[in-house]
């Protein structure tokens, strides 16, 4: 990707460009659509348009489909791309793919991540698509930058932008019977992309609608810890625990885990969430702060 | 008079109309065709109408799309019993047996189609976010289509099914042991199929080849030759559990983008 004379700055990717397409070259936002923030100040980040183009340096991907979208890379020459084997839709013959052993193997296969990242080189097309309907996000990553990202989201990046993992720190035990159950709400992992070398696209698939803010420093919001697609690392994070007021024994059962994040920085949410499980009492917990009402 | 050729059905309508009278296809719609050639499926138009035989369909809806049929006096269609939605009460139904009866349902595929005739109404939908897609189907064509995926086809059209040889196709192509096959003979019909997620379809040439995601797969021509081939690269510590469907032209394929990944 090469920045060009910028007088157009994409609101959602914060990438500068000439403004000239219809949609971002970086990331694939439609250009000069209204703000569309909610009065909380959640920014809603609008779906790639259909068929819009992001450029990749000689590569380019192109995104289709408005209920469960394409992203169709076309690769050029020895650009490459990795992903995991389960969201490649289709291929050329001409793409070759190999595969990208992890770190971590018993641990990953522990937390149910993939242990095998695959890698295609071109020239040629491949296609990768999720199995839920909702949205793909181009998150364009500048040298050197980096994201956090919640497991399962990630679709597919282009090969010079590195994976790392790391616990995300983030659990509670319950008690049932004399067993302890552990509870990650967040996962018991999070995924690390990093831009090396240049510029580098994150393509992530989220399920539903997802929504964008920026945290100022020190500022906080609780979210549903599954809702999380992605967050700057500046960001921090822990659990938030609340007992609503009323009931003698009910409040505990009726409790609410929230994943509270503070700024600096972006956060992702979308609009599809598990709650977090167990109605059973918390016995231990990872860092958090606690509200009780009433 | 001007006529005016759906790029989707092909067929010939009217220059003042909107969307095909065949397939409900817009008119005015640019075709959406990826650089690597795949073409989405017509995005229908809430509440379009098309015609087959003396009755008409209307779909409505657009993130789980409902079909709903006029049938006249004499036309009638076939379909999956669960996929009814609705239907006014003088509407008859009757059933016909597929053939291969307990092969059919150890494979977990109907053995028993259910038929509506007309006149009357009666709709039907599946249970997923996806597409309608609307596949007239000339004389004399043949259609391979994804197990559960067809939402109707109409009298004219035959219903048979195909046996998939070899156990990787079996074991790992993500359709189990049938595909249904789809057949004309003098007259046209029409087949309603339901796409989960998006809809794309590519026109393959002649010895042209291309890799499918198995579960990715939902129709193609019967000219399209389909083997489910294992990839040497590995998916885990020591399997190689990656399985791809190589489509070889002549014929259209037509893909979905929402599918269970079936390598694990």
């Amino acid at each position: 990707m090469s920045t060009t004379t910028a007088t157009y700055t994409c609101r959602y990717c914060r990438m500068g460009s000439d403004g000239s397409g219809t949609s971002c070259p970086f990331c694939g936002a439609p250009v000069n659509i209204k703000d569309r923030v909610t009065d909380s100040g959640w920014e809603e980040q609008p779906p790639i348009k259909d068929m819009a183009k992001i450029q990749m340096g000689q590569s380019s991907c192109q995104v289709s489909g408005k209920y469960v979208p394409v992203a169709d890379m076309g690769l050029a020459g020895e650009d490459s791309v990795y992903f995991s084997h389960h969201v490649l839709l289709w291929a050329e013959p001409s793409v070759q793919m190999t595969t990208m052993p992890m770190k971590g193997a018993w641990n990953r296969s522990f937390a149910g991540m993939p242990l095998v990242m695959m890698q295609a080189k071109g020239p040629g097309h491949i296609a990768f698509s999720h199995d839920d309907p909702g949205e793909t996000l181009a998150v364009p990553l500048q040298h050197g930058q980096a994201i956090d990202v919640h497991e399962h989201r990630f679709l597919v990046a282009t090969g010079n932008v590195t994976y790392d993992w790391f616990q995300s720190g983030i659990w509670y035990t319950t008690q049932n019977g004399d067993d302890t159950e552990y509870h990650f709400p967040l996962g018991q992992f999070l995924d690390r992309y990093v831009a090396q070398g240049g510029p580098g696209l994150l393509l992530l698939h989220s399920p539903g609608n997802v929504f964008v803010r920026d945290l100022q420093e020190g500022q906080a919001i609780c979210i549903q810890p599954s809702s999380l697609v992605y967050k700057d690392p500046s960001v921090g994070m822990q659990l938030h625990i609340e007992y609503p007021a009323g009931g003698l024994f009910g409040s505990y059962n009726n409790r609410t885990v929230w994943l509270r994040m503070w700024g600096p920085g972006r956060v992702a949410i979308q609009s599809v969430f598990e709650p977090p499980e167990s109605p059973n009492n918390i016995t231990n917990h990872s860092r958090a702060t606690t509200q009780r009402w009433g | 008079m001007d006529r005016i050729e759906c790029q989707w059905c092909k067929a010939q309508n009217d220059a003042d109309k909107k969307t095909c009278d065949t397939c409900g296809a817009p008119l005015d719609a640019h075709n959406l065709v990826t650089d690597s050639g795949w073409r989405e499926a017509p995005r229908l138009k809430d509440m379009t109408e098309f015609r087959f035989s003396s009755s008409t369909c209307q779909v409505e809806g657009e993130i789980v799309p409902v079909a709903e049929l006029n049938l006249a006096q004499g036309d009638s269609v076939f379909f999956e019993h669960h996929v009814l939605l609705w239907k006014e009460e003088t509407v008859p139904l009757s059933t016909q047996n597929t053939g291969g009866g307990i092969k059919r349902m150890l494979g977990g595929m109907p053995h028993i189609i259910s038929i509506a005739s007309g006149p009357g109404r009666i709709a039907f939908s599946r249970d997923a976010t996806g597409e309608v897609v609307v596949l007239p189907l000339h004389p004399s064509m043949e259609l391979d289509v994804r197990g559960h995926s067809f939402l109707l086809g109409s009298h004219t059209i035959t219903y048979s099914f195909v046996q998939l040889k070899g156990m990787v196709n079996v074991l790992h192509g993500g359709e189990g042991m049938f595909m249904d096959r789809f057949v004309t003979a003098g007259e046209p019909g029409i087949l309603l199929l339901h796409g989960y997620g998006n809809v794309f379809e590519r026109v393959l040439g002649d010895g042209e080849k291309i890799l499918v995601e198995p579960g990715g797969f939902l129709y193609k021509d019967s000219s399209v030759q389909m083997n489910v081939k294992q990839q040497d690269v590995k998916t885990g510590m020591m399997r190689k559990g990656m399985y791809l469907a190589e489509m070889v032209g002549p014929g259209r394929v037509g893909i979905q983008s929402m599918y269970v990944h079936h390598g694990e």
